[in-house]
């Protein structure tokens, strides 16, 4: 696992009342969308907020509720997705927080073979960058 | 295929030949050089091939090809020629039973079935004769999955990985399963990781340096080496308490961040069982990760016994593949992995020599072994 390259240095932007930075997967392989089960973004310890959060991946956007049932899109090891929310900020020097929830989903943590029994990993990064203001809210 | 006599379980006594195993690698450890893009794909199987890490090549299907598994006639074409540019010798892809895919739904036999067809579809797509698969499929699954390794021709070969390891109930329910089955493409992966002897000093250097203090590095390396004179857990019950003593031991030493951590680490990737136990497998043996985790300023692997196992393979006349397979990466960001994927591979060649054999090194010796060592039944 590589929690310490989720975030991206110097991906940090803003525009429109959003922020939105590149995160990279920590895991050695290929997830699809069904896995990537939860993300917090936060900026100088103030989080966005939870329903404003937008995933980007393979040229689509989603929301975690979209991505649920997706098995045809997957977060491949070397791309960049672009994790997005409503917070307000200014083009200086931020603390970016990026927490991600994920399912292994060939590991089975308990002999019953049932749902909610595989394993499911946490994990964060926390990175200090210059905020890019763009002009487009999706640049 | 041609199926030959069968190597029963009894074929020790009857005075084997030594075994010369073909030396490869698995491009699994050099994760952090591809995840860091400093590789793509083809760089890395140019760089095994001019380091001499072949001639075996394996891969990680979802790791190394996007898109996989499904896998396009043009894709397929250009790997293959590279692979037979550079010298290469294609051993195992490795796939994987994801039952959970979606998590909150896991797959019936029939969808999991479907799914792993094309995995296979790909492995022999892609040139591979060997499937690496995983603990997640049972003997059912197994036994329900040989008609179609044998369509494809490619072998199934579960992977026995710590806190399992050969003798847990688990693997010889398989095993059991092999033998009634009786198709000689149902097999195993021999994961070294089950057979370690030590917690291993880099992982050790890594905590120290997450300011881990040496009092509570001493008391990790203890309490695994506790364990290892317990020999492995019984069962899923004893691992998990297992579990739960090295996160206690964190938390005892006011670092409660690293109790998963420790407990991942000490009990899946650290496994205490000996060496002899993978004999209880052996016969089904088609594939080895030749695992490992570090090599030391003399040289050597200080918490994976790499001579005996491979003295091992070759006493019990294996002439299959084995990839060194580097996990150290996980927290090794100081070292540089192809240094210590020499450093490991010259352990082998020595060992093998020692032991009276020699690994082999040439591409057309390997691919005439390999063909021999997987077209074995194993019939008892």
């Amino acid at each position: 696992m590589i929690p310490d390259r989720i975030i991206e240095q110097g991906t940090l932007t803003t525009a429109g009342g959003r922020a939105s930075v590149e995160v990279r997967l920590p895991w050695y392989r290929a997830l699809p969308a069904s896995c990537i089960s939860g993300a917090k973004l936060a900026v100088d310890g103030v989080e966005a907020p939870a329903a404003s959060l937008r995933w980007q991946m393979n040229g689509e956007e989603f929301t975690f509720a979209e991505m649920k049932n997706n098995t045809a899109q997957w977060w491949f090891p070397t791309d960049s997705a672009v994790l997005s929310g409503d917070l307000e900020m200014d083009a200086g020097e931020h603390e970016v927080r990026v927490d991600l929830e994920l399912y292994i989903p060939y590991i089975i943590m308990s002999d019953e073979n049932s749902a909610d029994s595989v394993l499911h990993i946490e994990e964060h990064d926390t990175k200090t960058m210059t905020a890019r203001q763009v002009e487009e809210a999706r640049a | 295929m041609t199926l030959r006599q069968a190597q029963g379980p009894h074929r020790q006594a009857q005075g084997p030949e030594l075994g010369t195993p073909i030396q490869g690698v698995t491009l699994y450890s050099f994760t952090r050089a591809f995840h860091g893009r400093e590789y793509d794909l083809d760089q890395l199987i140019r760089k095994t091939a001019a380091e001499g890490f072949g001639p075996g090549l394996e891969i990680i299907g979802f790791s190394s090809f996007r898109g996989f598994p499904e896998i396009d006639d043009h894709f397929a074409g250009r790997f293959s020629d590279l692979v037979d540019e550079v010298g290469l010798v294609r051993t195992s892809l490795a796939v994987n039973a994801d039952i959970g895919l979606r998590p909150d739904r896991l797959m019936n036999q029939d969808e999991l079935l479907a799914y792993m067809r094309t995995q296979m579809a790909a492995a022999a797509k892609l040139g591979f004769p060997i499937a690496r698969v995983q603990i997640s499929l049972t003997p059912d699954s197994m036994e329900a999955l040989a008609p179609i390794a044998e369509e494809y021709g490619v072998t199934l070969a579960l992977e026995v990985h710590a806190d399992q390891y050969a003798s847990h109930p688990r693997i010889l329910a398989l095993r059991d399963r092999y033998e009634k089955v009786g198709s000689p493409f149902l097999g195993f992966t021999m994961d070294w990781g089950a057979t370690v002897t030590g917690f291993a000093p880099s992982l050790v250097e890594a905590y120290r340096r997450r300011g881990a203090s040496e009092e509570l590095l001493a008391a990790v390396v203890q309490l695994w080496d506790d364990f290892y004179e317990q020999g492995p857990p019984a069962d899923q019950a004893d691992h998990g308490q297992r579990f739960g003593r090295f996160i206690g031991l964190a938390h005892q030493h006011g670092r409660p961040d690293l109790g998963i951590d420790f407990g991942i680490n000490g009990t899946g990737l650290f496994g205490p069982a000996r060496v002899d136990d993978w004999l209880e497998i052996m016969p089904w043996v088609k594939h080895v990760h030749g695992k490992f985790f570090g090599i030391d300023e003399n040289g050597d692997e200080p918490s994976v016994p790499v001579a005996d196992l491979i003295t091992l393979l070759v006493d019990n006349g294996y002439s299959g593949a084995v990839s060194s397979e580097y996990e150290g990466w996980h927290w090794n960001h100081w070292q540089n992995p192809f240094e210590i994927v020499r450093g490991e591979q010259a352990i082998q060649r020595t060992a093998a020599e020692a032991a009276g054999s020699r690994m082999i090194t040439d591409a057309a010796e390997a691919r005439r072994a390999l063909d021999a060592h997987l077209a074995h039944a194993v019939r008892a």
